[in-house]
């Protein structure tokens, strides 16, 4: 007794037994007894070193004990003695069978049934398809005791256990992985095979009216199956001679419902795996067997993209071998023309969303195969370059996925590092998915959940140490790489025919180049692959770096509206930027700011040539939280500061002006990204227009300054009228202003009026003057009397002015009036002037309103431009912004002098205070802003999309489609957009008609 | 659907078929054609066939590229009446944009849209249209009473009788292009006849319609007649209306019957009529789609002018029709003021859609009206709130420019062109100096 306790537990413990107490007794077992030594010393006998050698240590004793069990019956006896022999010493033999009975439970249940397999797993050696065709049928045809079923899958699981005993007891399982996948593939070929011959047998003599062959698709096609999978098959059939083609499909069909029952039902003796054949033609609705030229037919019509990217792995696996190659004959041009089809283009890029997407969420970060960076990232890679190529290199033309990629690799289609390493990472995640498999037998794709599988897989793939973590981690770094590549797998290579990428990298050439990259929606490839070589032009540490990006920014390009401008825009920019090294280590290492950039580029014309104008902005891109607006202080600042750096008033007004440039392209980047909502967007864009106007104020009045050698003659003060006083300005909005000068004390009027004259019209003129930057348009037409009135008047003339001729439109239009540049207390007396008159006391008069009513209706037939729709026009067509304008204006101009909440200069803050004081009704105010907030929105859109204003809802439907992106809606979605408009611009005006015009 | 474009492909093939029509209709209704060798059909069915848009009333305008039209090959047919051989075939198609979305203003659209509301909630609509129309004598002239074939009434069987001649050769064409036709008989004005089809989903029933008003008229034109679905083309007779029978399905089952309730009808069905009486009103203009419809709406007699229902009561809009014991499935209501000119891809929309807001909203349903609608006087029909449909084509227009529940059936284009067109028509009707206006008023002023 003493001489057992050291060894608890810390020895087996040591030899990997995660229950060291169990193992202990399970090995003391009597069962065992043959099998062991030294029976005081079972932790340091053979048995349980060999043990430790297999994935699960305790599985496989625990199993062991159960085998030796069940030939422990007489009914045994045959062969008892030879299993116990080659069990009790060390070899080939038990290292084998502990290694099975260690990785799956499954096959251990199967060898404790049937324990005279044991020799399949003791002697296993590799087979050919036609050795592994001849046992199962053989078996088929001479059940024995069993039915034929029974013993077809007797037989499979025979030789399965051989397949899994050369697999799990070699030490690196990666490395032949294909062997693996190609035996797999044989089995089921054969078991196809041997399941035909029974179901033959049952249909009897009728059989023989018909050829029938079952062509294996998917895995089984590619001859690169898992363990347990759904065998993929399509089924063609054809009168045998003399025999009627309906006659031949009726029994055609008949043996293929036979064959999938055969496969599929389970029996006592269990089932081999789904015969799945979805993938024929019309999939689930489509007849189950067809004809050769049915199916021809069929693809020469109808079939989809997809289709014959399964087709690349169509090969025959059962039946008629003759009629199976015709078949494949057949097809295969259709596979290899398909990248030419009409719309190759829109399916492969659906194909791409579709296999981003499809993942059922709660598993995503577990799944080997449909998660990202899993198997299905690399074969559909793979086999898209194959449809894409192949059609003019028949090199490429392999149903196996590690076959197929060599070749890619081989032609130059991909470069060769990323062949590798993607080949690495597919071997290790099939492998995985083999070892799950294997354990139960179950068909999953999901990396295991508890501890205890997961340091089961961990260990069979090798790792003694943490077997828990190592294994996780190397799954995912693979992963990683796949996703990476992944990317640019399409796109890296497409350089290569345009710039010498390695040494010893074969280099695509210029034809497949272009081909690629129409596939991939680029509408100009030859443009395009100019614009690659421009880029990558050299030796230079910039066209290194670019080689890197590009193929990644490719692939953004790709998913924009308009690849080809993305790819231009980027050209440009990087031209401009040149070796500046920050730019290009900010796309190389800041995340984001690539994918940002490229997304810019391709969605925003009105962007890209703000970036095109001012480069270094693309800074903004890598600064993750640096896209909200700025307060108007803080830009300001920021122009001010930069306009003190020059002398000249008008290099210092030009510096503010890039100031503002690059603010617009932060503003345009964060409305793009959603990050600025309308509102704040609106504020911050007439901030920036305030700021600037406010700098060229001051540098124009410095100028004065510096040139007459003593102060200006006035105060001044630039009102902002329209959106601009509102705070609601659009990207392209002109700054309506008012200006207005007063004297200071001492001065004479005429002078001062002339030189505010002056000041004014170099203040419009600066900011408006030809350069790089984005002018500002000031439209001073607001003032008084017009474009007759005097630019600039002062505070005294515009209380003489208001007090005799005010116009009820003046009053209209003052009601957005707010200072927004220039003297502060001037601005407080002109505010203090205005008030009474925008908020008259008492409201207005019935002739007053009745004079806003009829200006309104003559301005809706006359203003609106010739050959505009009057129902889409944003600003002016029914339902359109002035239509909300007019009618808030009019309930303020009425009622603002009892309601002080009306008093903004804000159209949506008087809006809602208009709602809640009860001069609209919710449902009207809703429509109205609504409106109002949809038109904004088109319009920056359509600024931002086309880079010039757009006025009315497109009748171009890209260009509509353009729009309706940046606005978040799917792609294809411009009608949609339009009807959205109108239905809400329907509904305001419905309330603009009731509210305004009281109809 | 692939396995159909095959059918229709081998088909072609096989019957020798010349010429394929490729069929669709305009906003007010009107069939239009487009005809393609079959050599070209297989890229219809791919592409479709693209044609100006800005030339089909209501397609206009809504973006510059051309439209595509691809055939629906469920709706493959030979047209009997070209000859035998070479013969020629027609298909519906629908309208694409070229980016391939489908066209928002296309009618068939608008019915399919409407139907996977529909869907949506379980519901599959089914429809039973009564059409009635006019047989002319050959050789109208404007300004003339059109003469009808024949003087006799309701279900009268005339001998030797041209109408007799012509519904057989009509239903027997109709029957040959898969329409199956119900019932056929004389209507109650001289010259009227009535067939009804039979029960289909919506879609085949309007597609149906618009095949059947040209198999009427093509055969009236081998008769050496005229026949028109003019709604009320003489002052003295009731016009031509097009009772419309309805019902959804849930699943197997009929939604409108419930075993035990007052006229088997169930909580869904009763909710129906409720949105159908509900919305009555601003559907009108689509129903009842011209100036002459209104003539027909308010000719007194059998034509429903109120906004009512009630069990097999000929005055009300809404009749619940005699239930047949045993017969769940055959539980429906029935809309009688549409029109057999009505656009009825259109009118089936709208329809569904203000029943659907019924069952929605769980609208409750007002009492039926027991009485003869028209015999009551104006004081009984305010007490017993019925309220009157429009009385002309103006009041339907104006209720419907109020109707968010047509504008969102219709799609903001299509709604907006109706309205627009309608509007002219009324403005060219009151610029009308009538005859009725001379007779009366020269003599006398």
């Amino acid at each position: 007794m003493t001489a057992r306790m050291p060894s608890l537990p810390g020895d087996l413990t040591r030899l990997g037994f995660s229950d060291p107490r169990r193992a202990d007794t399970l090995l003391r077992d009597r069962s065992l007894a043959p099998l062991i030594k030294d029976r005081e010393r079972v932790e340091s006998d053979g048995l349980a070193v060999s043990l430790s050698r297999v994935a699960d240590p305790d599985q496989a004793l625990l199993a062991l004990v159960r085998l030796l069990d069940a030939v422990a019956t007489p009914a045994n006896d045959a062969f008892r003695d030879d299993l116990v022999e080659a069990l009790r010493e060390p070899g080939r033999a038990r290292d084998r069978l502990l290694a099975v009975l260690g990785s799956s439970t499954a096959l251990g249940d199967h060898l404790v049934a049937r324990p005279e397999h044991w020799t399949a797993v003791a002697d296993a050696f590799p087979l050919e398809v036609e050795e592994r065709i001849e046992l199962l049928t053989t078996a088929v045809r001479e059940p024995a005791a069993v039915t034929p079923e029974d013993a077809l899958r007797l037989e499979y699981r025979r030789q399965l256990l051989g397949i899994a005993a050369l697999d799990v007891s070699r030490p690196d399982p990666q490395a032949r992985l294909s062997e693996v996948a190609s035996s797999l593939a044989d089995l089921a070929e054969a078991a196809l095979e041997a399941a035909l011959v029974v179901a033959r047998a049952q249909v009897g003599d009728a059989a023989d009216r018909c050829r029938f062959a079952v062509i294996g698709m998917g895995k089984t096609g590619g001859r690169e199956l898992n363990y347990i999978s759904d065998v993929d098959v399509i089924f063609v059939a054809e009168p045998a001679d003399g025999a009627d083609e309906d006659a031949a499909l009726a029994v055609g069909t008949d043996l293929a419902t036979r064959l999938i029952r055969i496969c599929s039902s389970a029996t006592t003796a269990g089932s081999l795996w789904q015969v799945d054949p979805a993938l024929r033609p019309e999939g689930k609705n489509g007849p189950l067997v067809r004809t050769l030229e049915s199916h021809v037919s069929y693809y020469e019509r109808w079939a989809k993209t997809w289709e014959f990217q399964a087709l690349l792995k169509a090969r025959p696996v059962a039946g008629d071998r003759a009629l199976g190659r015709a078949y494949v004959e057949a097809v295969a041009p259709f596979v290899w023309q398909a990248a030419s089809r009409e719309n190759f283009v829109e399916d492969v890029q659906a194909m791409r969303r579709r296999v981003e997407d499809n993942v059922p969420s709660g598993e995503a970060d577990r799944q080997l195969k449909l998660g990202p960076g899993g198997l299905r990232d690399i074969e559909f890679s793979v086999q898209l370059l194959q449809l894409v190529h192949g059609r003019a290199d028949r090199s490429l033309r392999s149903g196996t996925t590690l076959t197929a990629l060599a070749a890619l690799s081989q032609g130059g289609y991909v470069g060769r590092e990323d062949a590798q390493t993607l080949a690495t990472a597919y071997r290790l995640l099939r492998t995985l998915e083999h070892r799950i498999q294997l354990h139960r037998l179950r068909r999953t794709h999901l990396m295991p959940t508890s501890a205890s599988d997961l340091r089961c897989l961990g260990r069979a793939l090798g790792h003694q140490r943490d077997p828990e973590e190592a294994v996780v981690t190397q799954w995912r770094t693979a992963a990683r790489e796949v996703r990476r590549l992944h990317q640019r797998i399409f796109y890296r290579p497409l350089l290569s025919a345009v710039a010498r990428l390695g040494p010893d990298e074969v280099r695509l050439t210029p034809e497949a180049a272009r081909e690629r990259l129409a596939a991939l929606g680029f509408r100009d490839p030859k443009g395009a692959l100019r614009h690659l070589e421009a880029l990558t032009d050299g030796v230079s540490r910039r066209a290194a770096i670019q080689r890197q990006l590009l193929p990644v920014m490719l692939g953004w390009f790709a998913d924009e509206a308009d690849p080809d401008a993305g790819l231009l825009a980027f050209r440009r920019i990087s031209d401009e930027l040149g070796t500046t090294p920050w730019f290009l280590r900010l796309l190389r290492d800041e995340g984001s700011a690539a994918e940002r950039l490229a997304h810019t580029l391709g969605r925003s014309r009105y962007a890209a040539e703000l970036l095109e104008q001012g480069p270094e902005s693309v800074q903004f891109l890598g600064d993750s939280g640096g896209l909200r607006p700025r307060t108007r202080d803080e830009v300001q600042g920021r122009m001010r500061a930069a306009a003190k750096r020059k002398d000249e008033p008008q290099p210092a007004v030009l510096a503010a002006r890039a100031v503002r440039r690059s603010e617009l392209f932060r503003l345009a980047v964060a409305s793009l990204l959603g990050q600025v909502g309308l509102d704040e967007l609106g504020r911050a864009l007439a901030d920036l227009n305030g700021a600037l106007v406010d700098v060229t104020l001051e540098v124009v009045l410095r100028g004065v300054e510096e040139q007459t050698g003593q102060p200006p003659l006035s105060r001044h003060l630039v009102v902002g009228m329209g959106r601009l006083g509102g705070g609601e300005s659009s990207f392209g909005s002109d700054a309506d202003v008012l200006f207005v000068h007063d004297p200071v004390e001492g001065a004479e009027t005429r002078a001062a009026q002339e030189q505010a004259l002056e000041v004014v019209k170099e203040l419009i003129r600066l900011l408006g003057v030809a350069a790089p930057d984005p002018r500002l348009e000031v439209d001073a037409g607001l003032r008084p009397e017009g474009k007759n009135g005097p630019l600039t008047r002062s505070l005294e003339s515009y209380r003489a002015y208001y007090e005799r001729w005010s116009l009820v439109w003046e009053a209209q239009a003052l009601l957005r009036a707010a200072p927004v540049a220039g003297d502060a207390d001037l601005g407080a007396a002109f505010v203090e002037l205005i008030d009474p008159l925008r908020w008259p006391e008492g409201g207005l008069d019935a002739k007053q309103v009745r004079e806003i009513r009829t200006l309104k209706a003559r301005m809706e037939s006359e203003r609106l431009p010739r050959g505009a729709d009057r129902k889409t026009h944003f600003k002016l067509g029914h339902g359109g912004l002035s239509d909300v304008e007019w009618t808030v204006q009019l309930i303020q101009l009425e009622h603002a002098h009892e309601h002080e909440s009306l008093r903004t200069t804000s159209t949506m803050g008087a809006l809602e205070a208009a709602r809640s004081a009860g001069f609209v009704d919710a449902e009207d105010a809703v429509a109205l802003a609504e409106a109002w907030r949809l038109a904004s929105q088109m319009r920056n859109a359509g600024m931002l999309s086309r880079g010039r204003a757009v006025d009315s809802v497109p009748s171009d439907l890209k260009d509509a489609d353009g729009m309706a992106r940046i606005m978040g809606l799917p792609p294809k979605s411009g009608q949609e957009l339009a009807n959205r408009y109108r239905r809400v611009a329907r509904r305001a005006r419905h309330a603009a008609e009731k509210v305004f015009y009281e109809a | 659907m692939d396995r159909q474009q095959e059918f229709v492909l081998r088909t072609i093939e096989e019957r020798d078929i010349r010429f394929v029509r490729l069929w669709f209709t305009d906003v007010l209704g009107a069939l239009k054609s487009v005809a393609v060798a079959p050599a070209e059909l297989e890229g219809a069915f791919a592409e479709g066939i693209g044609f100006d848009g800005s030339v089909i009333e209501g397609f206009a305008r809504v973006y510059e590229a051309d439209m595509l039209a691809k055939p629906d090959p469920s709706t493959f047919q030979v047209l009997p009446w070209r000859g035998e051989s070479p013969g020629t075939a027609r298909m519906f198609c629908d309208i694409t944009l070229p980016d391939g979305s489908p066209s928002m203003a296309d009618p068939r659209h608008v019915l399919q849209r409407t139907l996977a509301r529909a869907a949506d909630q379980g519901f599959t609509f089914y429809t039973h249209p009564e059409i009635e129309f006019f047989l002319f004598e050959k050789g109208w002239r404007p300004g003339e009473t059109p003469t009808p074939i024949d003087q006799a009434g309701y279900f009268d069987h005339v001998p030797h009788g041209t109408a007799q001649d012509f519904r057989r050769a009509a239903i027997t064409m109709l029957e040959s292009m898969g329409i199956s036709v119900e019932f056929s008989h004389h209507e109650g004005a001289p010259g009227q006849n009535e067939i009804d089809l039979r029960y289909a989903d919506a879609l085949s029933t309007a597609d149906n319609i618009m095949t059947f008003r040209t198999v009427i008229k093509e055969v009236a034109l081998e008769q050496g007649i005229y026949a028109s679905f003019m709604p009320k083309p003489l002052a003295d007779h009731p016009g031509s209306g097009m009772h419309t029978h309805m019902s959804l399905f849930d699943g197997d089952s009929n939604a409108f019957y419930e075993a035990g309730a007052p006229y088997q009808l169930s909580k869904t069905g009763r909710q129906f009529i409720a949105g159908l009486l509900h919305h009555g009103a601003e559907i009108t203009a689509v129903t009842n789609q011209w100036v002459n419809s209104y003539k027909r709406l308010w000719g007194g007699g059998e034509a429903p002018a109120h906004l009512t229902w009630g069990h097999n009561n000929r005055s009300a809009m809404v009749r619940v029709p005699m239930y047949k014991p045993n017969k769940g499935q055959s539980s429906r209501v029935e809309v009688r003021s549409v029109d057999s000119a009505c656009n009825p891809y259109l009118a089936f929309a709208v329809l569904l859609a203000a029943g659907l807001k019924g069952i929605e909203e769980g609208y409750e349903l007002a009492p039926e009206t027991e009485d003869d609608v028209w015999g009551l006087t104006d004081s009984e029909r305010k007490a017993m709130g019925i309220k009157p449909l429009p009385a002309s084509l103006s009041e339907a227009i104006e209720v419907m420019e109020e109707s968010e529940l047509v504008a969102e059936t219709l799609g903001e284009h299509t709604f907006d062109f109706f309205l627009r067109n309608k509007r002219a028509e009324w403005a060219d009707y009151r610029g009308q100096v009538t005859a009725f206006e001379l007779d009366r008023y020269l003599p006398r002023l």
